[in-house]
């Protein structure tokens, strides 16, 4: 497996030796030292392995589109952002935007992941196998996020669509959040999901999924409206 | 955008918490590269110590002969130094508000930029590395610190603008910000008509008047930082120490980032990990702090002190 090392390095020049090694064909590679930089592993568009063997800072593994990325310690803001497929899993923590604006591919957070979570997600999955902070879900419009601990308050706050599975407490719906009967095959799927990434989750998880009021525009609301404006 | 960092080493006792809030704050300089600054509390001093700005494009050691002549009719003046950009005193036997007013009589440009027995802070135009061939931080040994280096948006760069800001009036309470208040001119207008005076025009200075206020009312610094979270309006995450207590603050909506790691020995706090992963040995759990989190840590109780204190009687 090939091996690139970001001492001394410049994330430029980072980029740059994992561009090389995918635009030759390697399957494989491990990225040492990362040191927590930010804009780690961005923009890989093949489907190719790359693990990284620690912490890594801001938008790790954005914009990409096949990638399979395993970081091997905790992810800043925005890890995954803008994926349209691949994989991405973070071994610890992840901070706030975890896998934000995701077209589609799998973002997994073993640890716990921070404030807005998959906001504004238009396909793909999220898995949190611990808890998830403030507003997860925000403005999400497709996908789906599977969260094995407790969520923080505003949860899935004015989605449009795409459902937040949540195995623990739920601190706080957002506006027009709504709880929803889980199906047998939804729960079934969430646990293959979960087996697959090895993580355990509860017995049991509650659904929550758009109420559609914000849909549409709502003559009765129109004093609401008034006094926001 | 700003970067705070803070490390708080659980022993309590002094520690090469220079070398490592210097290291953390190297690795943030990209967030910031116009002031920096870094506040220790260190060993207790036989007196007050004191770092004074002694005003710009002034001769500076004209200045320290007169802070030394005026301080000395309130104490004994048991040190005077000239460090970089800052005079350095300890003063024995003076109670710190008179010291204060003492020192800041002498011209419209003297500020008191710390004061405390333990607290000193630190601070110059220009990238976190200069700080090490001003002051030497490196070698300084200390129970916790905070470190600032600033990308200034709102407010002129000079050094009294830069951060740490210590909380004029309670001596050994410092503070560092990442963010924006945004009722800044609310409180200020409110403080300012209770006699407040305020230094800069910097947003950040609000928030050290702010918990100065609390504390002298009675409250802990954890009470005032809780407190913070509904009462100050905007987007932040602050660190805030005293002599006793380390913590932190961030605004309810999570805007700013902030990453707290928690080791056996030591807690780390800094905007991104790149700086944590700087003053921590590997192995460590970084975790982003939640919205309207706060976050605090005593320091273990002082050993018995071999004398008894003399000198600062304030709070």
């Amino acid at each position: 497996m090939k091996i690139v090392d970001c001492t001394s390095r410049s994330v430029r020049e980072i980029n740059e030796a994992i561009r090389r090694l995918v635009d030759a064909g390697e399957p494989e590679m491990l990225v040492r030292n990362p040191g927590a930089r930010h804009n780690l592993a961005v923009a890989v568009l093949k489907d190719v392995a790359i693990t990284i063997d620690g912490p890594v800072g801001y938008y790790a593994g954005g914009m990409s589109d096949g990638v399979r990325l395993t970081i091997q310690g905790s992810a800043g803001w925005g890890v995954a952002e803008c994926m349209l497929s691949g994989t991405v899993v973070v071994d610890g923590n992840a901070g706030n935007g975890a896998a934000a604006s995701i077209r589609g591919g799998t973002v997994v957070v073993r640890g716990d992941a921070a404030a807005r979570a998959g906001i504004a997600m238009k396909g793909g999955l999220l898995v949190i196998g611990g808890d998830t902070g403030y507003m997860t879900g925000f403005m999400m419009q497709r996908g789906r996020i599977i969260v094995c601990g407790n969520a923080g308050p505003a949860l899935a706050d004015s989605m449009y669509e795409g459902i937040v599975f949540v195995g623990g407490e739920i601190a706080e719906l957002g506006n027009d959040a709504v709880i929803s009967e889980a199906s047998p095959e939804e729960l079934a799927e969430i646990g293959a999901t979960l087996t697959g990434y090895r993580l355990k989750g509860p017995g049991s998880f509650r659904k929550v999924v758009s109420g559609r009021k914000l849909w549409n525009y709502d003559k009765k609301e129109i004093d609401i409206w008034k006094a926001a404006f | 955008m700003c970067g705070i960092v803070g490390f708080f080493d659980k022993s309590g006792e002094p520690a090469p918490v220079g070398a490592a809030v210097l290291a953390m704050l190297s690795a943030l300089g990209c967030r910031g590269p116009d002031s920096a600054g870094i506040a220790l509390w260190g060993k207790e001093a036989d007196g007050v110590v004191v770092r004074v700005k002694p005003g710009e494009g002034t001769d500076t050691e004209a200045r320290r002969r007169e802070i030394v002549r005026r301080v000395g009719r309130l104490g004994r003046v048991r040190v005077s130094t000239t460090q970089g950009s800052l005079l350095r005193l300890v003063v024995a036997k003076a109670e710190p508000a008179e010291l204060a007013l003492a020192i800041e009589a002498v011209a419209p440009d003297v500020e008191v930029v710390s004061m405390g027995r333990r607290l000193e802070i630190v601070k110059q135009v220009g990238a976190p590395r200069s700080l090490e061939a001003q002051f030497a931080v490196s070698k300084i040994a200390a129970s916790h610190g905070l470190g600032h280096t600033r990308l200034s948006t709102e407010s002129r760069v000079d050094l009294s603008h830069s951060q740490p800001f210590w909380a004029h009036s309670v001596p050994d309470l410092a503070v560092v910000h990442n963010g924006h208040i945004t009722n800044y001119h609310h409180l200020r207008r409110l403080y300012e008509q209770e006699g407040v005076r305020f230094y800069t025009e910097n947003d950040s200075e609000v928030i050290g008047v702010y918990l100065a206020r609390k504390l002298r009312a009675g409250a802990s610094l954890g009470e005032a930082l809780r407190d913070s979270v509904s009462e100050l309006d905007g987007a932040f995450s602050y660190l805030a120490a005293t002599s006793d207590a380390f913590g932190f603050a961030k605004d309810p909506f999570c805007l700013k980032p902030l990453i707290v790691a928690e080791t056996d020995g030591a807690v780390a706090v800094a905007n991104e990990e790149i700086a944590l992963a700087a003053g921590l040995p590997k192995g460590y759990q970084a975790r982003e702090a939640g919205a309207g989190a706060v976050g605090l840590w005593d320091r273990p109780a002082a050993a018995p002190q071999p004398r008894p204190r003399r000198g600062c009687k304030a709070a």
